[in-house]
């Protein structure tokens, strides 16, 4: 029996894969996971400083109250060291171990110190402080006390503080409190001192008070003004006098001209008088020896009437002078000078 | 009395049931580990469902999972760091934020996400072969199902929800850095400081164990939730209601229990 003959196998195209590079997205896809979870992991690790060397530094603390595991030590707000254990010591206080990163470590010196701060909010802190930077460096495994400053312990002393200086406060602030009266006058003070006369008003009280010192200001200037006026008068009536008394053709050097002429005619005056008395003792002579002189009376008479005559002269010059005088000096008198 | 005795019953016969499928999931659960743990299991056919599994759970939902992801992370940190901020707690608000995504929420959110677009898909999936006998007449045939069907999908869930919380975690850290210190370098050793803080051993292996957990319950409930659907067409859409249920309840619980021993 003759089999029949075997059909050559069919051509088929081929299948096209469902999805396209399948093998090359999964590899990628597999590849990156890997890398994110191990460089995740390597990452935490260098977060958590696994590959940073540290310094112990042991703190000591009288509690250990919000103190955990991990908790970190600042300095200036930086974290340079993490609480990596607790312990209770033989004398009952708390150990904390403090391992800090040897790079930070430097911050740390001899005289630094640490405190535990407990704020209302949120966890506690512990701190490190240094003064003095040029100090020895701390050395590692070192102890130090921790300070702690409870926020809530002054709480309640607070408190009281506080309600003594609020019922100061409301004293202050109640209706007739000092203080407020005062505000009240400083607000009328400052109230006047808006209105038209500014701080004068606010000094004298009103308006009007201070409206009659601002007259009186005008008037005071007004009399200054007139007081001007006449002091400017004065000065020129000061300046005519000086040239009527004092000038060359004043009244004083006249004067004294009429002086020296008032002496030469008593100088004249007194030469007549020695001539009277010169002939008046001729007259004595005369009597005494009358009949000698009757001969020589005619001779006299002449004499007297010349002489008369001259004194008469000499009179009225000096008449004439005293009127001359009287005409310019302003202090006349009736001065008359009469021969006897 | 009858009444009672009914009750008692039938009351007793659905939490025989429900312990019967949480002891079957522990079971195939345990039997794909070991498949999983046994190096001749592997061959091209495995790896192609593997690859396959982890492309439609992982490559192709990553730019929008990843956009979705940020977007959350963003709003969520931002939240932190402002309420932290009113508060005068901003030191705090960055350790918040990264243990509110990375260690919480970014792994829970990529889970429950795996679980509604794949674990669905595989329940219904392995459903329907249950009815149609199709994995009997595999089985029948002398194909290891578990081998070469189920093991690899369980293997390429939890490398997907792994992949999606490793790139989102790691895209929430860089937002979370943006958002508290602003585009600059000169603060990275604060952030390196509280990341130290966080992400401590137990936490880091917190993480690892817990999205483990999660890629394991993402796809082994469904898969086992399908092997017990009974063979009647009709029970196809109850299976997959129930495994999404029991999925949900499952993942919140891991999520209780991650929380508990990390917190408690």
């Amino acid at each position: 029996m003759e089999r029949p003959p075997v059909s050559p196998p069919v051509n088929r195209p081929p299948v096209p894969p469902l999805v396209k590079n399948l093998e090359f997205k999964i590899g990628l896809l597999l590849a990156a996971t890997v890398l994110l979870a191990v460089a995740f992991v390597v990452y935490a690790l260098f977060a958590r400083g696994a590959f940073q060397a540290t310094q112990t530094l042991l703190l000591t603390a009288p509690e250990a109250e919000g103190v955990t595991i991990g908790m970190p030590m600042t300095f200036s707000g930086f974290p340079i060291g993490e609480v990596k254990r607790m312990d209770l010591s033989e004398d009952g206080k708390v150990l904390i171990e403090i391992a800090v990163v040897q790079a930070d470590a430097r911050w740390l010196r001899k005289t630094s110190v640490f405190t535990l701060e407990k704020p209302m909010v949120g966890a506690a802190k512990i701190k490190a402080y240094t003064a003095d930077l040029k100090d020895q460096p701390l050395e590692d495994g070192a102890r130090r006390e921790l300070l702690t400053g409870d926020a809530t312990k002054e709480i309640p002393v607070l408190v009281e503080k506080v309600k003594t200086i609020l019922a100061n406060v409301e004293a202050m602030t109640a209706g007739d409190a000092p203080i407020n009266q005062t505000l009240g006058n400083v607000a009328t003070v400052t109230g006047r001192m808006a209105g038209d006369y500014g701080v004068m008003e606010g000094v004298l009280g009103s308006p009007d008070k201070a409206k009659e010192v601002v007259d009186a200001l005008r008037n005071a200037n007004t009399l200054l003004a007139n007081l001007n006026g006449v002091s400017l008068k004065v000065d020129g009536i000061l300046a005519k006098t000086d040239r009527e008394v004092f000038a060359a053709d004043g009244v004083l050097p006249q004067a004294r001209q009429a002086v020296a002429q008032v002496n030469a005619i008593l100088t004249d005056a007194r030469d007549s008088l020695k001539k009277v008395d010169a002939i008046l003792a001729n007259v004595q002579t005369a009597s005494a020896d009358a009949a000698r002189i009757t001969g020589n009376v005619s001779q006299a008479t002449t004499d007297m009437a010349r002489l008369r005559v001259e004194i008469d002269d000499s009179v009225r010059k000096v008449n004439h002078l005293i009127n001359e005088i009287n005409k310019m000096w302003p202090f006349a008198r009736d001065v008359e000078i009469k021969t006897p | 009395m009858a009444f009672l005795t009914d009750f008692l019953t039938r009351r007793g016969a659905y939490l025989l049931a429900t312990w019967r499928i949480w002891r079957d999931t522990a079971r195939f659960a345990g039997r794909a580990f070991v498949t999983a743990a046994t190096p001749s299991a592997y061959n091209s056919a495995t790896r192609g469902v593997v690859m396959k599994q982890i492309y439609f759970t992982a490559v192709q939902i990553l730019p929008g999972f990843t956009l979705f992801a940020a977007l959350l992370s963003f709003v969520l940190i931002q939240i932190v760091v402002g309420t932290a901020g009113e508060f005068g707690l901003s030191e705090y608000a960055l350790e918040v934020s990264m243990r509110l995504l990375v260690l919480e929420l970014l792994p829970l959110v990529t889970a429950l996400f795996v679980a509604l677009r794949s674990g669905s898909a595989i329940n219904t999936e392995v459903a329907l072969m249950k009815i149609h006998g199709e994995i009997e007449a595999m089985e029948d045939a002398g194909v290891d199902t578990l081998r070469l069907e189920f093991m690899p999908r369980v293997i390429g869930g939890m490398i997907s929800v792994l992949a999606l919380t490793a790139v989102t975690s790691v895209l929430a850290l860089a937002l979370a850095y943006l958002a508290v210190y602003g585009p600059q370098w000169w603060s990275l050793p604060d952030f390196n400081r509280v990341m130290g803080k966080v992400f401590d051993t137990p936490v880091l292996f917190g993480i690892l164990f817990k999205s483990l957990a999660f890629g394991l319950a993402v796809t082994v409930i469904p898969v086992s939730e399908g092997l017990a659907t009974p063979r009647k067409l009709f029970m196809a859409p109850i299976s997959v209601l129930r495994g999404m249920v029991r999925l949900f309840f499952a993942l919140m619980l891991i999520e209780v229990a991650f929380l508990a021993v990390n917190y408690i």
